[in-house]
């Protein structure tokens, strides 16, 4: 039976591999060596266009320089629009690498022939498809919400716990739980979910059936980045709100 | 199939949390101050600079649109001033002028009635000599009429 899933697999232009790692040990770590791979191509592309983007700077900006303008004006926007005008300068970078890298990660999961690269174990593909990449993200996340609360109010912030009454309080601690956990499951799934379903109709029908399916995950990644990098926003926004 | 056996197994699976999350984490956060240095600062003041460059230029431009707008109204008061200063000029010297032909039409009557009185004295005498002389011919033809038509003894009698 594995025997001829084998064969199928390897005359087949996919195969599937979900839930194998190419393992990594350092210092007695384990890590995922093939998330590591793509994502530092991920970081490498938006270092690579960001510094080419802000090579010459001009006041007409053109080419390069002006798509990456819109995109940071497009970040900026994001982030005013949540966090508040007054507020949200210094969450631009955060919030902004969130969306770039989720978007770029994805895109590569989706555009790029990772699983034409063979490694050791596993396969290629999306940083974002591994668990590890998107709970760390959340983590992050929630880390950036407490501290903007907590310097932006000091210990009061936690008194929003009590607010607007103490019946709440279990809820609104749940929150802090829940919160990460949707964000890092619903970006792991939405890619994760996108991945499986090209490969089982790639793997199916190799010609031209999953090409909408391809067409449909674009989408899906692009507003899997901009939900991510919004709903972050909209926490810290949220932490640093003074409406109690 | 295949991905059902790798959920199930101790090793590797679809939750297989180990020190990936930290050093994604940690190189998220790189990424973060990278971008911020080579991305968001940059291009951020650009567009910063930008919007200050095209505010300030609208605000000078305003500025000296108001400014023209002031100095248009201030010329045309200046000329509504002129013109109603060249219009009383105008008046001032039509009436010194009408004064000035009235005052001389005055002296050349006055003149010409002066002139006429002592063309008339004149005439007056002229003929009053014309009179005396015509006079002494008449009586001097009529002495020679007399003489003629009676002879002169009888008219020398």
């Amino acid at each position: 039976m594995s025997n001829l899933f084998n064969n199928l697999s390897a005359a087949t232009l996919a195969s599937l591999e979900v839930g194998q790692h190419w393992y990594w040990e350092i210092g007695g770590l384990k890590l995922h060596g093939q998330v590591f791979l793509t994502s530092w191509f991920v970081i490498a592309v938006l270092v690579v266009a960001s510094t080419l983007a802000t090579q010459s700077i001009q006041r007409v900006p053109s080419g390069l320089q002006n798509f990456m303008e819109f995109g940071l004006e497009f970040i900026r926007d994001l982030a005013k629009t949540q966090i508040g005008e007054k507020e949200y300068r210094p969450w631009v970078p955060f919030v902004g690498t969130l969306f770039l890298f989720i978007f770029v990660s994805n895109w590569s999961g989706a555009l790029v022939p990772w699983k034409l690269f063979e490694i050791p174990g596993g396969e290629l593909a999306a940083p974002t498809n591994d668990i590890n990449t998107t709970v760390a993200l959340s983590l992050l996340t929630s880390l950036a919400y407490f501290y903007a609360g907590i310097s932006k109010k000091g210990l009061s912030y936690f008194a929003h716990y009590v607010e607007p009454t103490p019946i709440l309080l279990p809820i609104n601690i749940l929150e802090d739980f829940t919160k990460p956990l949707s964000l890092s499951f619903r970006l792991f799934g939405n890619i994760l979910a996108d991945e499986l379903v090209v490969g089982v109709l790639v793997f199916l029908v190799p010609l031209f059936v999953p090409l909408p399916v391809m067409v449909l995950g674009l989408f899906t990644s692009a507003i899997q980045a901009l939900i991510f990098a919004t709903l972050a926003a909209a926490y810290i926004g949220g932490a640093m709100e003074g409406h109690h | 199939m295949h991905w059902t056996v790798f959920l199930a197994e101790a090793e590797g699976g679809l939750f297989d949390f180990d020190a990936t999350l930290p050093l994604m984490a940690v190189q998220f956060l790189i990424l973060v101050v990278i971008l911020n240095a080579t991305f968001y600062k940059p291009l951020g003041k650009a567009i910063d600079d930008r919007d200050d460059y095209v505010r300030g230029n609208d605000t000078a431009a305003r500025d000296r649109l108001a400014e023209v707008r002031q100095l248009t109204e201030r010329y045309e008061q200046e000329l509504a001033q002129t013109r109603k200063q060249a219009q009383s000029i105008v008046a001032e010297a039509r009436d010194a002028a009408s004064k000035i032909a009235a005052q001389n039409l005055a002296e050349a009557q006055a003149e010409a009635i002066r002139k006429r009185e002592v063309v008339a004295a004149e005439i007056e005498q002229q003929k009053q000599d014309a009179f005396a002389s015509l006079e002494q011919q008449i009586d001097a033809l009529s002495r020679q009429m007399l003489e003629k038509l009676l002879g002169s003894e009888l008219a020398s009698r």
